[in-house]
């Protein structure tokens, strides 16, 4: 080992050595040469990766076919019939066929609610909890039937791309407050309360999510009465909210720690009151503190909702791996996977652009 | 107003505070001075108990502070303060700034709360700034605001902390200019300050610290034309050496 890294070394000094030996203007010619050549290998490389992807996912792409069949002739491209054909079931999972206009009604419903949430005029605690609890009790009534004439359809039978957004929406909606108390709760001046939530966050912290989410989802119900159990999504969801605030509270704390102590005395000189000094004075200069890292938390929660698969949900990544488990479509892996990243891209995507344009809009105050 | 009765405040093993006794009449304007790290910060934030002291009692505008929050509560609201690093609240413009204790504090009215807050920036002269931020204005500027704010909440008694120490010298005269027609509107002043000539101009009574004791407390002229303790004319004699500094 010590031996290879040696010659290394020594080639390196080598090398390094014969542009110095040469004039200083015939140096800088040679690298300009290098240069160009370099670059010339690079956009050669890229036109023909280029060429590549638009003969293979256009120009011999096969748009449709009932059975497959035709992906499979000598020289077909990107296999885009099996989304046509099967992607009902990549979307809304194992949802009874006839129902699944519910399924696409609950995305648009969380959707909808998100991007409302999103708009100033819902930025007050009342109206954001009285939003989220129609779009949650709308989502919740369409999938779950049982209401309104709509017949029921079990929780297990949930799937794809609705159980994707609920369980990201309902993670975040719940998480996020719970990450705020946790974070005050670490600051309390109280070391009891402060040490004892310490370590709670730093507990959590150090269990793999697929741990967390194994022993909620298959442990819990041996050791538990029925009664207590609950359902196994809801359960799931608490666990994966306990989780996002613990690593959401100390990215808040760190949000805390940015702001000088002269602003909480400020607004304890002008009498307002702890809750006041926390939601009008700290929490806005926490967040504009954090809104990278935090934007970032919730893109990575997005992501981990797949995980939910090992306990038996069918999200939408594992419905798309349905979409091609069968001996017809067994050959379009890859563009069922591509399709679900372009999913999966769409709504992460949108989550950062927010974020961008909540940075901008927040940095004329932000200036120094 | 406001009376300490031998007041004692530690700092772990530090003593801070040495048994200090102090009565501030309504209307009287006290400036404090003394040597950095004799205590004049922690005397005055013991007035609105961003300090707890430890022992003796203080007593202001009649309610007796200490483990009574309601009463600190109380006191907070009646008792105005600025601030050395004027301690603006940056995601918010200077009408918010002035508009928000009012609101969520006396609960007053919006409306209400911008008219208040709009004729007291008119009183320090900023009112063509109220829709900026406070990172988009002077040093000088920020200040005045931070006196509005305060006044915005019609407080008693005003407690300002070297107001002008974090300032560049050319803005200093308007801050200090602010607060000499508060002095004369009869205002209740307490003002920690190095500015020798806006104690002479403006206050009634000068009190002089070192080491955590009220060391001499007198007229301003007797002050500063007969000091009756060495360190108070040593005090002087530094200051004269580098006027308008600290
Ligand atoms: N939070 C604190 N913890 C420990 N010591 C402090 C604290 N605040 C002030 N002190 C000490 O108390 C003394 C008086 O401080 P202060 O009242 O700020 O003085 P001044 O305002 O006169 O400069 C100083 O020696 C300072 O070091
Ligand atoms: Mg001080």
């Amino acid at each position: 080992m010590a031996l290879v890294q040696f010659r290394d070394g020594n080639s390196g000094i080598v090398v390094g050595e014969q542009p110095a030996a040469g004039t200083s203007i015939s140096s800088k010619a040679r690298l300009n040469g290098i240069n160009l050549l370099v670059s010339a290998i690079a956009v050669a490389l890229i036109v023909w990766a280029l060429y590549w992807i638009v003969d293979w996912a256009v120009i011999r792409a096969v748009w449709t076919s009932e059975d497959g069949s035709a992906c499979r002739v000598a020289d077909a491209g990107a296999c885009w019939a099996v989304i046509h054909v099967r992607w009902r079931i990549i979307l809304f999972g194992l949802y009874p066929y006839d129902e699944q206009w519910r399924s696409a009604a609950a995305c648009l419903v969380i959707v909808v609610t998100a991007i409302l949430s999103c708009t100033r005029p819902f930025h007050t605690l009342a109206r954001l909890t009285l939003l989220w609890l129609v779009g949650f009790g709308s989502f919740i009534a369409l999938m779950r039937g049982g209401v309104l004439g709509l017949s029921s359809v079990s929780v297990n039978d949930w799937g794809g791309l609705s159980l994707t957004l609920f369980i990201f929406a309902a993670v975040s909606i719940t998480g996020m407050p719970l990450a705020i108390m946790l974070a005050l709760l670490r600051r309390s001046r109280l070391t009891l309360i402060g040490k004892t939530t310490a370590i709670i966050i730093d507990v959590v912290r150090a269990i793999p999510l697929l741990a967390i989410l194994f022993t909620v989802g298959v442990i819990i119900p041996f050791g538990l009465p029925d009664a207590l159990v609950g359902e196994k999504l809801y359960r799931v969801i608490a666990a994966f909210s306990l989780y996002f605030a613990c690593y959401q509270a100390e990215i808040i704390r760190s949000g805390f720690q940015a702001i000088p102590t002269g602003q909480e005395e400020a607004a304890q000189a002008l009498g307002m009151s702890y809750r006041q000094r926390v939601a009008y004075v700290l929490l806005p200069q926490a967040f504009k503190a954090v809104l990278p890292p935090t934007v970032n938390q919730f893109v990575i929660t997005f992501l981990e909702t797949s995980l939910v698969v090992v306990i038996g949900f069918f999200d939408v990544l594992a419905s798309g791996n349905a979409a091609f488990g069968t001996a017809k479509w067994g050959i379009a892996k890859i563009e069922v996977y591509l399709f679900v990243a372009a999913i999966f891209f769409t709504f992460t995507f949108s989550l950062s652009r927010y974020g961008a344009y909540l940075e901008r809009r927040g940095a004329p105050n932000a200036a120094k | 107003m406001i009376r300490f009765t031998a007041v004692n405040k530690f700092y772990g093993g530090f003593k801070a505070l040495n048994a200090v006794d102090l009565i501030v009449k309504e209307g009287e304007r006290v400036v404090v001075c003394g040597p950095s790290g004799s205590g004049k910060s922690t005397l005055i934030r013991c007035m609105n108990q961003l300090e707890q002291h430890d022992t003796g009692s203080i007593e202001v505008l009649g309610r007796t502070l200490g483990d009574d929050l309601r009463a600190t509560d109380q006191i907070r609201k009646d008792v105005g303060m600025v601030f050395q690093s004027f301690n603006l609240f940056p995601h918010m413009t200077v009408l918010e700034n002035c508009m928000i204790a009012p609101q969520l504090v006396r609960k007053q009215a919006a409306e209400n709360a911008k008219d208040v807050a709009m004729d007291f920036l008119n009183r320090v002269h900023i009112q063509d700034q109220a829709s900026k931020y406070p990172s988009q204005l002077s040093g000088g500027q920020q200040q005045r605001v931070a006196i509005a704010r305060a006044l915005c909440m019609s407080p008693k008694i005003m407690l300002f902390d070297e107001p002008t120490s974090a300032l560049d010298p050319e803005m200093i005269g308007e801050v200090l200019e602010v607060m000499t027609d508060l002095a004369e509107e009869g205002m209740t002043m307490v003002c920690v300050t190095h500015e020798m000539g806006f104690a002479k101009r403006a206050a009634d009574r000068i009190i002089f610290m070192s080491k955590g004791e009220i060391v001499e407390d007198g007229a301003p002229d007797d002050f500063f034309a007969s000091p009756k303790t060495e360190r108070a004319r040593s005090f002087l004699r530094r200051l004269d050496l580098t006027p308008s500094t600290h």
